[in-house]
């Protein structure tokens, strides 16, 4: 059964959200979703992935308002730091939730649980 | 295989268990191992400071506090990660095993130095030493947890 899909917001009816589904937006969404903000260097490392693949991830969230970026020197080098913003948490927070309810976990999600 | 049109069941199984591990991540790495061992070792005092007559355990546990503050937030730094004030990646569970055995030890300590069941000194070191050891083991123990792919 197949959901109606807002083009606007990218989301299903039930959370499914089509921008963060990516494999790698997923995961850059759940690095930055329990805490305020992460520096690009340290998401390479920990998504594993190349820098312009990074960079290209994070442009696709920002456009779609769920990220957003800092710059800030420190070290006399200037870093980016990114993090998502209230509805890029909301959105990635509803598109967990759909997922446990396609894997038939339909209790109530604690974030800090995923 | 029961779907909702966009993926399978089996799929978003395994988007949720890499959103999981990717947490995991955030949570345990990337932390310098000098953090793990001052806050082992800052925790560790802690049954010393008991022992301080009067107000001398509040006044040299309030330093120590900031001294703890201070090595998490330059650790923060390093790692890249700034999780806030208030906030953490890691689940409650975790922050129990890891915080949970130094408190209770910690409490121990203090009991037994109440009600003066042992040598005061005697206990405090045993209570540092156990304090340090398990603090440290479980950081590590963790930390390598959430490494494996």
């Amino acid at each position: 059964m197949s959901r109606p899909v807002d083009v606007e917001q990218t989301t299903t009816e039930d959370g499914f959200d089509l921008v963060i589904h990516a494999p790698v937006r997923l995961r850059l969404c759940a690095a930055l979703d329990p805490v305020r903000e992460i520096e690009f260097g340290t998401l390479l490392t920990l998504l594993d992935i190349s820098k312009s693949a990074l960079s290209k991830h994070i442009a696709v969230l920002a456009d779609a308002g769920y990220v957003t970026q800092r710059r800030a020197v420190r070290d006399t080098r200037q870093r980016l730091w990114l993090a998502l913003t209230d509805t890029g948490r909301s959105a990635y927070r509803g598109h967990v939730a759909a997922l446990h309810r396609i894997v038939g976990d339909t209790r109530p999600q604690n974030p800090r649980a995923t | 295989m029961e779907t909702n049109g966009l993926i399978s069941a089996a799929e978003a199984s395994a988007a949720l268990t890499s959103a999981k591990q990717t947490r995991a991540r955030v949570a345990w790495t990337g932390y310098p191992a000098w953090y793990w061992l001052t806050t082992a070792a800052g925790l560790a005092t802690t049954p010393f400071v008991v022992l301080l007559p009067d107000w001398w355990d509040l006044a040299a546990g309030l330093p120590l506090v900031a001294l703890l503050f201070l090595v998490a937030v330059r650790a923060s730094r390093v790692r890249g990660v700034c999780e806030g004030w208030t906030g953490t990646a890691m689940r409650w569970w975790e922050m129990g095993l890891l915080y949970g055995p130094p408190v209770v030890l910690i409490f121990a300590n203090a009991v037994v130095y109440r009600f003066a069941l042992w040598s005061p000194i005697l206990a405090a070191a045993a209570t540092a030493v156990l304090i340090f050891a398990l603090f440290a083991g479980t950081a590590r123990r963790l930390s390598a947890r959430a490494t494996r792919p």
